[in-house]
């Protein structure tokens, strides 16, 4: 059965219950929201595209997004399941490769926002996606930097998508794939705040928010991460029993926005109607909800 | 240009140790899966695999240990995988397997150094990460100046524009660089169809260029459009024809990913054994590649066939659910 478009209308404007959506979703639009209409996005798979996608569809319809393999401004109309899908290279602005996206777009400033993820972040902003454990006998050897190091360097905002746990929220990391306001200097073999070392094009680059399945972090002048908003249910006790160094908590600002009908309906019906990213499996809506798009939600 | 068999390729042109590089994207797009189940069959070790990025041709190679030395900015296999490559995870706990990390744009910036013929490449993509601590060629009196450079990385002053410390890293220039295209021309000019990746670098930088491809095609077909080019013939050494060489990767207007090989896959990764069963199975045993599509059978292999317009299937079931179909106005977006 197709779904029309224009039924997204009917649905009113209002916020969903929390036992009416997953946490994917919720991760989804909470980053969604931080795309603004004129960013560049340069965005990873899964939940980033999906938030991007949303995005473009609701309130940022201008923003353009960059796949790492090398498609600029694509369309897509089926959610690619990797960067290198054919499938995020429809109706898109040009296509090349790397060199186009890390550089022409990425080191030559085009890109305004990034999407990462990690395996563990630190208090400046700084990841894990390399190892766990010893560099050099590892627990467990993760895939590596990929292009998370040249992203979170470069891109004048990068927003983090991150499981809260005390292991993966720590004061540094055991090892830094992707340095955030602090970075390793070579020479003098110490941590030194990014704008000494950075020329002056990037200097002022860096994470400007982590969205955690707990609360949304943001990070001061100094580069140090603060909390910003906990997620609905959730106590700042809650978040700091999940964080390892002392969380900066003086700028809280309540609860982070819940989805909306539309929202989440958009994500069901048109992002991800195949469930590659969202689960299969998902709590109803509400009833009126459910019948303005046939009863399936 | 030579034009030879799977066999007779991988035969001539790699022994034990020899470097190769495999052209395609993280698992998933265009990866010469073919020639690297042909390496694998034909039990070659050793081998130096210097990658931008590795995915599913390496994690081929990466479960019979055939690799010794990895310069490479991401040892993962497809998303589909959750990203991890086990194989890999095995080696580099025996220690039978070396990597050298770099970040994805340091290893594109070396390839393009490569490709132009020069040594260095500045680049300040993740300047500052511990990437730049660890040297792991170092440690082991593997940096000759040859095979790999003296140094990973290093940093100099910009001597033009103030603009202070800059990292360079070196260029690549592999022995072998092997890419699966969708149309070579029969004198070998070379298209490929959808995103480039690193193919282009890869085609300059290495030494011999080895093509696999879906088909040939007369020559004139490609020279009506040579803006789609991607590599003229002149720079082809050996050509492979062999259809659905890159399965089960996609290979855009030609065949969609395959996610029921892929979970297969990532399913079997996870215990050794299984593995090695996986291997005989599907590697050791089918007398050709050929032997392996007619295993996997005709009709899902007909699922998988690219839209023409679109460039990849709409009846491949990718996720959990096969989505309704989606009406697609010509403006869809608001």
């Amino acid at each position: 059965m197709t779904f029309d478009i224009s039924r997204l209308d009917l649905i009113p404007d209002e916020e969903a219950d929390p036992k009416e959506y997953t946490l994917n979703e919720f991760l989804a639009i909470a980053a969604a929201r931080e795309v603004k209409n004129d960013d560049i996005v340069f965005a990873g798979t899964g939940l980033p595209m999906v938030g991007i996608l949303a995005a473009q569809f609701l309130y940022a319809p201008k923003a353009v997004v960059v796949y790492e393999a090398g498609m600029f401004d694509g369309k897509a109309v089926h959610i690619p399941a990797s960067v290198g899908d054919q499938r995020a290279a429809y109706m898109a602005s040009q296509l090349g490769g790397l060199t186009e996206t890390f550089g022409f777009y990425l080191q030559r400033g085009l890109v305004t926002l990034g999407f990462l993820g990690g395996a563990a972040i630190d208090k400046y902003g700084g990841i894990n996606c390399t190892v766990i454990g010893d560099y050099h006998s590892p627990s467990r050897r993760l895939p590596g930097g990929g292009g998370n190091p040249d992203i979170g360097t470069l891109a004048k905002r990068t927003v983090f998508i991150m499981v809260q746990e005390k292991r993966r929220f720590v004061e540094r990391n055991s090892y830094t794939t992707t340095p955030g306001w602090q970075v390793w200097d070579i020479e003098r073999e110490t941590w030194v705040p990014k704008r000494e070392v950075y020329p002056k094009q990037y200097a002022n680059n860096g994470p400007s928010a982590v969205i955690s399945n707990m609360a949304v972090f943001r990070f001061d002048d100094k580069g140090e991460m603060y909390l910003d908003t906990t997620h609905p249910g959730v106590t700042i006790e809650d978040v700091q029993k999940e964080c390892d160094f002392e969380l900066n908590v003086g700028m809280h600002k309540g609860v982070t926005k819940k989805p909306k009908y539309k929202e989440l309906v958009l994500l069901r019906k048109i992002i991800d109607p195949g469930r590659l990213f969202i689960p299969a499996k998902l709590p109803k809506l509400r009833d009126d909800i459910e019948e303005i798009c046939g009863g399936t939600c | 240009m030579r034009k030879l068999s799977l066999e007779d390729a991988v035969a001539s042109y790699i022994q034990d140790g020899t470097q190769i590089m495999f052209g395609g994207f993280t698992g998933f797009v265009r990866e010469p899966m073919a020639f690297a189940w042909e390496i694998v069959r034909q039990g070659y070790k050793n081998l130096i695999n210097p990658m931008v990025n590795s995915g599913f041709s390496t994690w081929l190679l990466h479960a019979t240990n055939a690799i010794r030395v990895k310069e490479d900015s991401w040892v993962g296999c497809g998303e589909i995988f959750a990203k991890l490559d086990l194989n890999a995870d095995r080696c580099l706990k025996t220690k039978s397997m070396l990597v050298e990390d770099y970040a994805h744009g340091q290893m594109q910036m070396r390839l393009l150094a490569g490709a132009l013929g020069v040594p260095f490449m500045p680049y300040w993509g993740g300047m500052g990460s511990e990437i730049f601590k660890y040297d792991i060629l170092g440690e082991n009196n593997l940096r000759d100046g040859k095979l790999f450079p003296k140094k990973k990385y290093a940093m100099i002053e910009d001597p033009f524009y103030d603009q202070g410390k800059v990292p360079v890293v070196p260029a690549l220039q592999p022995e072998v660089g092997v890419i699966h295209a969708q149309k070579v021309g029969d004198e070998g000019t070379v298209r490929v169809e959808g995103l480039t990746g690193y193919d282009k670098e890869l085609a300059f930088a290495c030494k011999t260029l080895i093509v696999t491809c879906e088909e040939v095609v007369p020559e004139i077909s490609l020279r009506e459009q040579p803006q789609m080019n991607l590599v003229p013939f002149s720079k082809v050494d050996v050509l492979v024809e062999i259809p659905w060489g890159a399965y089960p990767t996609q290979v855009p207007y030609y065949y969609d990913y395959d996610p029921v090989a892929m979970r297969e896959a990532d399913r079997i990764q996870r215990d050794e054994e299984m593995m090695n069963k996986w291997l005989e199975e599907w590697v050791y045993t089918p007398k050709d590649w050929k032997d392996v599509m007619d295993k996997i059978g005709g009709y899902r292999l007909s699922s998988l066939t690219a839209n023409r317009f679109l460039g990849y299937s709409l009846k491949n079931k990718r996720g959990e659910v096969l989505p309704p179909e989606i009406y697609m106005p010509l403006q869809w977006r608001r």
